[in-house]
């Protein structure tokens, strides 16, 4: 299985100056479309001519169904529409003699004036729907098959995570080897069609612009698919800390710290709550910079008035206490407590809080820091569970105790401010980074530059497969 | 940035130029009679959104958002190759993800089904099944390239007018990065409000409700299209129009006749100060908005016959909430039942000899439609022979291709 599969077997785009490379196709490419990879406006599309072919009755169905499938592997399309219109509806319906809409797409490509010296460059329609063009707007397209039309090449190397809506893949670019991330957007058709979570992400990266914020370069569509088109990162948070060859220094934990704190400051500023911080979408490259990835959950939030949300975000590890407690109304804060389990994981290597549902989760959190009284959490009765799940017994924090060993007497402060209980006492992402932690403790913040000499990639995917294998040889060990 | 308009697929790519849109409808204006005629589409296909759009419950942002996708998607494509309701529907699928108000593929495609099998549209074949709208939602996003952030005028008008009372024009509540600091402008230099009555307002409101009729959201930013709005409906509204002239007047009336405007303003800082308070001075206040005036006066000019158009365009049910009516009140009254009542089932030949010159209902819009379709059928059965070549061509890479 693996990624050729899904994108190598079927190369639907295809750009005509490399149409004599037809039928050698199987290596695992994807074109990549021209900004944003799409025709330039006013070049009229021709994916959707495939949706309304007039080629009920006719011999030419054949190869216009035929064609039809590789453009559209997961949807398909044997009723059109047209057919149920002829059939009625309209007010003179006439017998009409069709022709599939490919052959007049077919012709208009053979029409469209070529560049001298293109050769064989005729495209079929669904060739040229998911062509893309190289980034020449309005200038004629270069056709020398060495020329710039396979830059937009993507070749696929490896699977490297899995997202909100679907698989993340490692992919080089074959003309300038710059490797990206591709997030293939999984459609379902029966259910809702694209996922909403992916409009957000798309729509939130699109205005999104930080170097602490994953760089969403572009969008595709390719093979019936949708990909998001990322800056490659090297490793993200749960795999880099997991590996044991290279560990961080002080003053490259404080600069991760205070990168992923910049991070939200922007997003929080921007009016957008994140909503699914954790180790596996903190995302790290070689040169020792930290992103926040994978958008899928996050949306805009008004600052003046607070709407009601769902409760059931964030992965349970990293879940506010108020979120536990039911709370539909929130804000920014709840990406706070995140990054404040994510500032305690930076040190100790695990996750802090594991809980194994709701009710555990907020045990843990209890055994650490204290059961929440209304002295320090003020609007702590009135929220919705609160019967249903407030502390049994009164149990004492030794929060400092237990982290003192790993974190220092500043770094405990600001932790502690990120973990507050009651969320309108939380430290924002703002006031963190004035936290003494970054302007007065030794040593200052470092960027881990020196992770470039760590060997591999280090991703929460492949942390889980090479646990899973070490668990199977030791099982297998003592068998 | 989702505040940043200038740095947005709104202003770089889906803001396009006439001979574009010229270019774009170019096979629909080989098979219709009159090229009016797809003038008239356009305040129709926006009226099927808007009606179909307020049966799902969408705010007026969201209906804006879907006519929007359904000009942007047109400009790729033809009306005579594609069926328009398919990609209405698909357009308001979009639009109310895109715009935070989802509905279920199942209960838009119910909807659909049911408002396009009545009259006038009587479409019957609109397909039961959810994946056919899948389908081309997935054609719809892939020709928006994705871009699904969209600017309307909707914002820059509440930002420029302080309305008299707070009233449930909220409906921007959902728009992206409103939440940031209630829209800075991202244009202009005048920090300025207006001082409008609440109609005048909702006049201006009505005016760009009205400017998704026609092909404007493709050809000029949003802001502009807010401030013409307003100029309109400054010009249009009753009591400020009588304002209006007051203040011209007394600007004669003033000593300093080398600059008028200045003297407007000077004339506006002083009068506020004491007088009455709606007495603010238009004029200065549009000037210090350091936009181009004749820019602002083209658009007043297309949003004028964009009316002059739609005048003689009959639907039995025209909407409330647009400011027709003040450009053309007594009129639409006096025609619209003679003909909208007897258009259902006028034949095509009556109308084509008595109306064609004259005006459109839908159902001749939907004759109309028909007819570029079964033309452009026709056209393409006789064909030549170098076309079946080409699908042989295409049929033997199909083949090769697996």
């Amino acid at each position: 299985m693996s990624t050729k599969h899904h994108l190598g077997d079927s190369p639907i785009s295809y750009h005509p100056s490399a149409a004599s490379g037809w039928a050698d196709h199987d290596s695992p490419r994807i074109r990549k479309t021209s900004k944003a990879g799409f025709r330039p406006i006013g070049e009229p599309s021709s994916a959707v001519k495939l949706f309304f072919p007039r080629d009920e009755d006719d011999d030419e169905a054949g190869p216009a169904s035929q064609h039809k499938s590789p453009a559209s592997p997961q949807i398909h399309s044997e009723v059109p529409a047209k057919r149920a219109r002829d059939e009625g509806a309209l007010p003179a319906p006439q017998p009409m003699q069709v022709l599939p809409s490919i052959v007049r797409d077919s012709l208009k490509a053979s029409i469209v004036p070529k560049p001298a010296g293109s050769g064989d460059v005729s495209v079929s329609p669904a060739q040229q729907s998911h062509t893309v063009e190289p980034d020449t707007e309005g200038t004629p397209r270069p056709s020398s098959p060495s020329g710039t039309t396979c830059k937009d090449l993507y070749a696929i190397v490896s699977q490297v995570g899995e997202g909100t809506f679907g698989k993340v893949y490692k992919a080089r670019n074959v003309i300038t080897n710059v490797h990206v991330a591709l997030k293939r957007i999984r459609m379902e058709a029966e259910k809702d069609g694209f996922p909403v979570t992916a409009m957000r992400e798309i729509k939130l990266l699109q205005s999104l612009r930080h170097q602490n914020v994953v760089r969403l370069y572009e969008m595709m569509v390719s093979n019936g698919s949708v990909y998001m088109v990322f800056e490659y990162m090297d490793h993200d948070l749960t795999g880099v800390l997991s590996q044991t060859q290279f560990s961080f220094s002080e003053a490259n934990l404080k600069s991760l710290c205070s990168q992923m704190l910049a991070g939200l400051a922007y997003l929080h500023r921007k009016g957008v709550i994140h909503r699914d911080i954790k180790g596996s979408n903190i995302l790290i490259n070689n040169r020792g910079e930290l992103k926040l990835a994978d958008f899928g959950l996050a949306r805009f939030y008004q600052k003046r008035r607070r709407s009601d949300y769902t409760n059931r975000v964030i992965t349970l590890w990293y879940r506010p206490p108020e979120l536990l407690f039911g709370a539909t109304v929130y804000g920014p804060e709840v990406d706070m407590w995140s990054a404040g389990c994510i500032m305690l994981e930076l040190f100790t290597k695990k996750p802090v809080f594991q809980g194994n549902d709701e009710i555990h989760q907020l045990d843990v959190i209890y055994r650490i820091l204290g059961t929440p009284s209304t002295e320090r959490w003020q609007g702590l009765t009135a929220l919705p569970w609160y019967e249903l799940v407030k502390p049994k017994d009164v149990i004492h924090g030794h929060f400092r105790d237990l982290f003192s060993r790993w974190l220092s007497p500043a770094a405990l402060d600001l932790a502690e401010r990120l973990l507050a209980y009651d969320p309108t006492q939380r430290v924002t992402a703002l006031e963190a980074l004035e936290a003494p932690y970054f302007k007065e403790e030794q040593p200052p913040p470092e960027l881990p530059v020196d992770l470039s000499t760590l060997e591999g990639e280090w991703h929460e995917l492949e942390t889980k497969r090479e646990r899973a294998k070490k668990r199977r040889k030791l099982e297998n060990g003592l068998v | 940035m989702a505040t940043d308009f200038w740095a947005s697929s709104h202003y770089k790519r889906w803001i396009v130029d006439r001979a574009t849109l010229k270019e774009s409808r170019s096979d629909d204006l080989q098979y219709v009679d009159d090229p009016e005629y797809l003038d008239f589409f356009a305040i129709f296909f926006a009226n099927v959104i808007t009606k179909l759009g307020k049966k799902l419950n969408f705010r007026q942002r969201v209906i804006a958002t879907a006519i929007v996708f359904f000009r942007r998607f047109y400009i790729k494509n033809s009306y005579c190759e594609t069926d328009p309701f398919i990609v209405i529907a698909a357009c308001c699928y979009v639009a109310g993800k895109a715009e935070e108000s989802p509905v279920h593929i199942k209960n838009m495609v119910a909807e659909a089904r049911l408002f396009f099998s009545q009259q006038p549209y009587g479409v019957k074949y609109f397909p039961s099944d959810n994946s056919k709208l899948a389908e081309m939602e997935f054609y719809l996003v892939a020709d928006l390239e994705c871009d699904l952030t969209v600017f309307h005028p909707y914002r820059t008008l509440l930002s420029l007018c302080k309305k008299e009372s707070s009233n449930d024009l909220q409906t921007e509540a959902g728009e992206v990065g409103v939440g940031v600091d209630d829209g800075p402008r991202y244009w202009g230099s005048g920090d300025g409000q207006l001082e409008l009555p609440d109609d005048a307002f909702q006049l201006a409101w009505s005016i760009v409700n009205d400017t998704y009729r026609s092909d404007l959201c493709l050809l000029y930013p949003p802001h502009l299209l807010a401030i013409t709005a307003l100029y309109l409906a400054v010009v249009l509204h009753g009591p400020t129009r009588e304002l209006l002239q007051h203040q011209s007047h007394s600007v004669e009336a003033t000593p300093v006749h080398s600059s008028p405007r200045r003297s407007s303003r000077q004339n506006s800082s002083t009068s506020s100060s004491h007088s009455k308070k709606p007495s603010q001075d238009f004029v200065a206040f549009f000037a210090e908005l350091n936009i181009s005036m004749p820019l602002v006066a083209t658009i007043a000019q297309e949003i004028i016959s964009l009316y002059t158009l739609w005048e003689r365009y009959f639907e039995d049910s025209d909407h409330v909430d647009s400011a027709r009516g003040t450009f053309y009140g007594h009129a639409s009254a006096q025609t619209q039942p003679a003909v909208s009542h007897s258009g259902v089932s006028t034949p095509v030949e009556n109308l084509e000899d008595a109306q064609r010159p004259h005006g459109a209902t839908p159902t001749f819009l939907l004759q109309v439609l028909t007819r570029m379709r079964e033309n452009r059928l026709s056209d393409m059965a006789h064909a030549s022979s170098g076309r079946h070549v080409a699908v042989n061509k295409m049929l033997e890479r199909t083949q090769a291709a697996g």
